[in-house]
């Protein structure tokens, strides 16, 4: 008796934490997004408007921002600057492939991303700015489906995460 | 047997209409039917077997065959 009610409840208890980790996951996906677009903005200022060397762009352009997307930014900015065999196209690539599961960004993001590093760097800054705001303009898009997907999807991974454990324990009993 | 029966069915058809709704809402209707449907199978398998012992009582009582 005792045992089932305990396994019940650690059922219970594991489907709710994957339920609100999904969810989580969920909203993430949208601020990341948004801590990019305004990342990319400040790097647009710093090509156009102050002339700094790539590295120190980048490495500037996340004043203010905290979490994942500071972290793959300083990571591009310090590999800028350390690797000088790689294009930044390249170091993007490598630097998304190491953050795959931290930053929460799907393949069209990713490309866009992508995208981003092939023309960063090799024209000069007017070219650059339009590249950099059809990447703003992409993003933001993403991330106006990314809230709508947001709102409609984080009460449901809720609701399943609970009633699925519910519905296991009561199949299982 | 006893009731346990009937509540686990009474739990399974209030948790099937939480997801149908939660589903529901997040615009996937297709996975609605599709969670409907699972439930309703799992209670029918639980209702064929009730099933299958009521009609073997029931040989027994009027020995049947």
């Amino acid at each position: 008796m005792w045992l089932k009610l305990i396994g019940s409840i650690l059922v219970f208890l594991v489907s709710s934490y994957i339920g609100f980790q999904m969810a989580s996951r969920c909203q993430a996906r949208p601020r990341h997004l948004r801590q990019i677009i305004s990342c990319l903005g400040s790097l647009r200022s710093y090509i156009i408007y102050a002339y700094l060397p790539l590295h120190e762009a980048v490495s500037r352009c996340t004043n203010g921002i905290d979490g994942p997307v500071t972290v793959f930014f300083q990571n591009v900015a310090t590999m800028l600057e350390k690797e000088a065999l790689l294009t930044p196209e390249e170091i993007i690539k490598r630097v998304l492939s190491e953050m795959q599961g931290i930053l929460m960004l799907k393949s069209p993001e990713i490309e866009v991303l992508h995208v981003l590093g092939g023309n960063l760097g090799v024209m000069n800054s007017k070219e650059q700015e339009k590249y950099i705001s059809l990447v703003i303009e992409q993003l933001e898009r993403f991330e106006n489906e990314a809230t709508r997907l947001r709102d409609l999807n984080t009460k449901m991974y809720r609701y399943l995460g609970i009633c699925g454990g519910m519905a296991i324990v009561i199949i299982l009993i | 047997m006893g009731l346990d029966i009937l509540f686990k069915i009474a739990g399974v058809g209030i948790l099937v209409s939480v997801f149908h709704t939660a589903l529901k809402q997040a615009g996937k209707e297709d996975m609605a039917h599709l969670c409907t449907l699972a439930g309703f199978t799992v209670v029918l398998l639980w209702v064929v077997q009730l099933l299958g012992k009521l009609f073997n009582t029931v040989q027994d009582v009027f020995k049947l065959f």
